[in-house]
This record gives C-alpha cells, sequence and structure tokens, in this order.
C-alpha cells in the first residue's frame, strides 16, 4: 500500500503522442478508475505504472519513490489483465505462489500458507491443483485477483479486468472487488470503458479523453457536475444543443435553435452562444395539452422499449434529443408530447478553449 | 462436390509416387538384409555388424555426435527463435531469410566454405594461432568438431524455425505478467518461455537428431576416413565392397533406430491433440 505520484507522464509511439503530459496523485489505499473511450491512452497510463512501457517523459513515484526508469519487477506492483494472464503450464497453486516464488517472499511453507490463505479469499480453495484451462472464465479471474493480492503489491493495476465476463458475473464480482479493497486497502488502480463500472466502484474517477485528463473528481461529482462537452457526453450520454442563454420574461432561459425556451438556474454566469447538457433520464416527458411554463413542444420520432424503461428519440425543429423515460410513460411514435427539464437539470457548460 | 473417386484421383500421383518411390525400394531392402550369401535367409549381416567392435563404434560415434549436434541446435536455436518471434513483422523476415539462405547453397560449396575455413592455415585456426591461444597452426579439418561445426550450421534453420513457430504462439502478455509478478528478463524466459516453447524444442531437436544420424555428405568432407559415420559406412559397403546385403542390414539398422527416436515424440503429440 502505497502512494502514486504521476508527474507529467509524456508517451508517444514514434511520432505519434498517445499521453500529452498526465499529472495525477492517488493517495496510499484509494480505489482510482481509469475512464475513458479505446484509444484514450487509459491503458498506456497503466501499463506506464506497471513498467511495461517506457514513458518518453515525467516521471512515476511509488511510495516516494522514483521508480521511471526501474524494470517491472523490481516496482513491487501486482497488474491483473484482462485475458487473466495465467501460466498455462502451471495449476491454480502455482500460478498464486508465483509471484511469491519469483519475489523470494518467505520460506516455502509460509508461502504455501499465503497461497491458500488468498485462494480461500476468492472462494477457490478446493480447486488449487486444478490447470488454469479446466477453469471457467469466472474462476480463472477469481485465481488472476488471488494471484495479484497474494504478493501485498505496493499497488494493484486492473486493467479492464471484468469486460469478458458476462453481465451477472460481472456485477458479482464488482462487489467483490468493493469488499476486498475495502478489507485490504490496497492502492488500486482501475482502467475500465464503462462508466457504470467505473461511477460504481471507485473513490475517484479519472476521466480520459485523447490522451490528457478531461476531468478528475468523486463519482456523483462526475455524475452531476460534467465540466466539459466530451464529460458530459460520455457520462450519462447527455444530449448536447447549442443555445442562446439570455433573459426572457420567466427569468434566465435558453434558447433552443427551433425557438424553444429551457429555464435555467439563476446562477449561471454565462450569457450568449453556449451549448446545453441535457440528460437522457432527466427529461420528463408529458402528454401534449398540459402545457404549463418550462415545458417545450416535441414529437416522438422512435420508441425502443428496454425493459424497465424505453427510450425515445424526440424530434424539436432540426434538433434530435434522445430521453430515456420509465416503463410507464408510453407514447406512440409520431405522437406529440411536452418536454419537461426539472428544475436545476439544465446544465450549461462553458465551450472549451474560452 | 466430392467423392471417394475424385478424392482418389487427385492423391494418386502422390501414392504412386510414394509407393514407387519409397515403399517398393524400403521393402527391396528390408529383403536384401535378410539375404545370405547362398541366397537363403538368414541374419548373418545382423550379426556381424552388432558384434563388430569397428562398426559398434561408427554407431557409437554416430549417435553422440548427433546428440552434441542436436544439443547446439537447441542451444543456440532457443534464443535466436525467440529474439526472432519478438521481433518487427519485417526484421522477423530478414532474420528467417538469414538464416535460411545456407540452406539454398549446395552442400557442396558450403562444405568447401568450412573447408577454407577449418583447414591448415585457414582463417579460424590461423587466427586463433596468432592471437596466442594455441601454440602452433593446425587444421580442424578430419575432427568430430568439424563435423559439429558444419553440421549445426545445416540443420540450425529446421530448430529454429520449429522452435519460432511455438514461440510465436505464446502470448505475450504472459511475459508481460510474469514480469510484474517481480520475474526478470531472464527469470521469466526461463520460468515462462522455456516450459512452453518445450513442444517446439523437442520437435526441431528430434528433426535435427534424425537428419543429423543419418547425414552423409557433410561428415563424410569435413571428418574424413578416419571418422566414419553409419551413413557412410552403407556407403562404403554398398559401393566400394559391394556388399549390397549388408549395406541393407546396415540400412534397416539406421531406419529402426530413428524410428525408435520418433516414437516417444509421436506419443507426445498425439496425447496433446487427442
Amino acid at each position: 500500500m502505497a502512494k502514486l505520484e504521476l508527474i507529467d507522464i509524456v508517451k508517444s509511439f514514434g511520432a505519434t503522442k498517445v499521453l500529452h503530459g498526465i499529472s495525477l496523485t492517488i493517495e496510499s489505499g484509494e480505489f482510482v478508475s481509469l475512464l475513458g473511450p479505446s484509444g484514450c491512452g487509459k491503458t498506456t497510463l497503466l501499463r506506464s505504472i506497471a513498467g511495461l512501457e517506457s514513458v518518453t517523459g515525467g516521471s512515476i513515484r511509488i511510495g516516494g519513490n522514483d521508480v521511471t526508469q526501474m524494470p517491472p519487477e523490481n516496482r513491487d506492483i501486482a497488474m491483473m489483465f484482462q485475458s487473466y494472464a495465467l501460466l498455462p503450464h502451471m495449476s491454480v497453486r502455482e500460478n498464486v505462489r508465483f509471484p511469491l516464488r519469483m519475489r523470494k517472499r518467505g520460506t516455502r511453507k509460509e508461502q504455501d500458507e499465503r497461497v491458500q490463505a488468498a485462494l480461500e479469499t476468492v472462494q477457490l480453495g478446493h480447486l488449487a491443483e486444478r490447470m488454469p484451462r479446466q477453469l471457467s472464465g469466472g474462476q480463472q479471474q477469481r485465481v488472476a485477483l488471488a494471484r495479484a493480492i497474494v504478493s501485498d503489491p505496493k499497488i494493484l493495476l486492473l486493467d479492464e479486468p471484468l469486460s469478458n465476463l458476462d453481465a451477472r458475473l460481472r456485477e458479482d464480482m464488482q462487489v467483490e472487488l468493493i469488499e476486498l479493497h475495502r478489507r485490504l486497502g490496497l492502492t488500486t488502480v482501475f482502467v475500465t470503458h464503462d462508466q457504470e463500472e467505473a461511477l460504481s466502484l471507485s473513490d475517484t474517477v479519472v476521466l480520459m479523453n485523447g490522451g490528457r485528463i478531461e476531468q478528475t473528481g468523486g463519482p456523483q461529482e462526475i455524475y452531476a457536475a460534467p465540466r466539459t462537452h466530451f464529460a458530459s457526453e460520455f457520462i450519462g450520454s447527455a444530449n448536447l444543443v447549442p443555445v442562446l442563454v439570455g433573459t426572457g420574461d420567466t427569468g434566465l432561459q435558453a434558447k433552443l435553435p427551433s425557438g424553444e425556451l429551457v429555464p435555467l438556474d439563476a446562477q449561471e454566469t454565462t450569457r450568449g452562444k453556449a451549448t446545453l447538457a441535457l440528460r437522457q433520464e432527466d427529461l420528463k416527458l408529458l402528454p401534449a395539452g398540459t402545457e404549463r411554463p418550462g415545458t417545450f413542444h416535441a414529437s416522438v420520432e422512435t420508441q425502443v422499449f428496454l425493459g424497465a424503461r424505453i427510450r425515445y428519440v424526440l424530434r424539436v425543429g432540426d434538433l434530435r434529443l434522445k430521453c430515456l423515460a420509465p416503463a410507464t410513460d408510453l407514447f406512440a411514435p409520431g405522437e406529440k408530447v411536452l418536454v419537461q427539464v426539472p428544475e436545476g437539470r439544465a446544465r450549461i457548460i462553458a465551450e472549451r478553449g474560452e | 462436390m466430392r467423392d471417394r473417386a475424385e478424392d482418389l484421383a487427385l492423391a494418386s500421383p502422390g501414392i504412386l509416387l510414394l509407393a514407387f518411390a519409397f515403399i517398393l525400394p524400403i521393402a527391396e531392402m528390408l529383403r536384401l538384409s535378410i539375404v545370405g550369401h547362398d541366397g537363403g535367409t538368414t541374419f548373418e549381416h545382423f550379426t556381424r555388424f552388432l558384434t563388430d567392435p569397428y562398426y559398434l563404434g561408427i554407431v557409437w560415434r554416430t549417435i553422440y555426435l548427433s546428440i552434441i549436434i542436436t544439443l547446439f541446435c537447441a542451444i543456440v536455436g532457443f534464443p535466436l527463435a525467440y529474439v526472432m518471434a519478438r521481433a518487427t513483422p519485417s526484421l522477423r523476415l530478414w532474420l528467417i531469410v538469414l538464416i535460411i539462405l545456407p540452406l539454398m547453397t549446395s552442400v557442396v560449396v558450403r562444405t568447401f566454405g568450412w573447408m577454407v575455413l577449418l583447414g591448415r592455415g585457414g582463417l579460424i585456426p590461423f587466427t586463433l594461432w596468432k592471437i596466442g591461444f594455441v601454440g602452433r597452426n593446425f587444421t580442424l579439418m578430419q575432427t568430430e568438431a568439424a563435423i559439429v561445426i558444419g553440421m549445426v550450421q545445416v540443420l540450425l534453420p529446421f530448430t529454429t524455425l520449429s522452435i519460432l513457430g511455438v514461440v510465436m504462439k505464446i502470448d505475450r502478455r504472459l511475459e508481460e505478467a510474469s514480469r510484474t509478478m517481480g520475474a526478470s528478463f531472464l527469470a521469466t524466459l526461463r520460468t515462462v518461455v522455456l516450459p512452453l516453447a518445450m513442444p517446439g524444442i523437442l520437435a526441431g531437436s528430434l528433426l535435427a537428431f534424425t537428419l543429423s544420424v543419418s547425414s552423409f555428405v557433410t561428415p563424410s568432407l569435413l571428418g574424413g576416413v578416419r571418422l566414419p559415420v553409419i551413413a557412410g559406412s552403407i556407403y562404403e559397403s554398398a559401393t566400394k565392397t559391394l556388399e549390397w546385403n549388408f549395406a541393407a542390414a546396415q540400412s534397416v539398422i539406421l531406419l529402426v533406430g530413428v524410428l525408435l527416436a520418433l516414437t516417444p515424440y509421436i506419443k507426445l503429440s498425439g496425447r496433446r491433440h487427442g
């Protein structure tokens, strides 16, 4: 367990720059997610922390020690791979013992005890003699997890470890990861492209895009107050609408391209051209004929039934808005509806570069 | 549409070639090996070969030289194959061309090249003498060392390419995982890559061994008449002393020996696929 400091990390592959000066401090015992679309540099950053990629510039410190030039085997980290990377020629027990054997930790007997304890932690004590290929995907993953925690590493690195599991197993593993982290308190860096996973697991979410950190914050903060275009689109996939902000009859309001008006919070400071972010699940649909202040007209273009919810694609003038409504709000395609934006849910995003 | 007749028609040229050029001669060889001087059936040729210390000496030399050659091929071939497998595709192509290139020159030309390098006053003995490693100018020709050097060069591509095929299939992330678990590069090579490459090393070594025990040109030219190997001895019997039946018996012994060496591998690979 140690503090991890990344200072101005730059990484280029040939002429292509994939990390543009990443600075990040991860406190001892913190669970941090690197979240972003594929190609945003999150995996490269993780591999740089592990020492599997050498950085082009900047420095990496683990527990205060500069490890930038250190080969991976000396960094005292553990990494769990997306493909699990279990050694196919070794049994489960030998796989889990491997880090202890290579780091020469303790006697053979002590190693055996720690291996058994790690396997019990992931409820695989009874499968120790199996070979990896004899295990299911979920079991292989638990072995990989046991192998990652057995040596009590300073930093635990997880590279999309849950993405190869089916939905139910993934939920179980998420819960287990949270409990394991609470119990062991390992400094953990978790790479994922799944925003729900990042929001539900981490103390801090680091949102990355194009080799830069877009926004860093707690899950609630990231979700409630995305600061950039990208952040609001990636988290909760909000509708982004170009608007004109000004003061009207009912106070501060945003004017949509079609002329419809959306009321805004009075403390909003931006004026003139701006971007309005409307989260899909925030939009409330009302039947036509119940007009009231703060609603605007739209028509249903498409309806997609998702089980607990229905996704509507709405048309407002030339504009398309996506909306996630409870399955009880039934509207047919072509039907006129009223859209209400609840108070405080219409957010104006400062344009990048302003 | 495929049916038996079409399959057979397609395969027939190959089958005919095999029958006439391989199965028939082997059958004839088996027959000749048990025909005595008087024309009757006998095992005298086998008894003669297996009881004469001179011939047993030839068998022993053939076997231990082949083992040394095979070991050298594996020891040099494994790191080479690993480097090739982990190189960029274009570099790998050049390395493959580089190690296959010697195979494209005639054995005689290549062996002549070794004669130039290894003979008295040749580059290697002369350099060693001038540096002061040895006290006088000497020749490496007509020695077992010359046979080993020449054969390793001939067989290295076979071993290397067999190992390369297997190492290419080893997931690179296993090595990365091993590094993050505290294993140095060399420890990873030993504990992860080597065990996983073992099937390729075994296959390549067996290939080198079987080609080596039955090789004729290189040992004869580099080792000379004082260091005969089995293939050379068969050649002597068949062309110089004209003992066809004895030559056939020696060939059968060589054939059986090679088959015995192959069985463990066939069993191993059969179990893996089955």
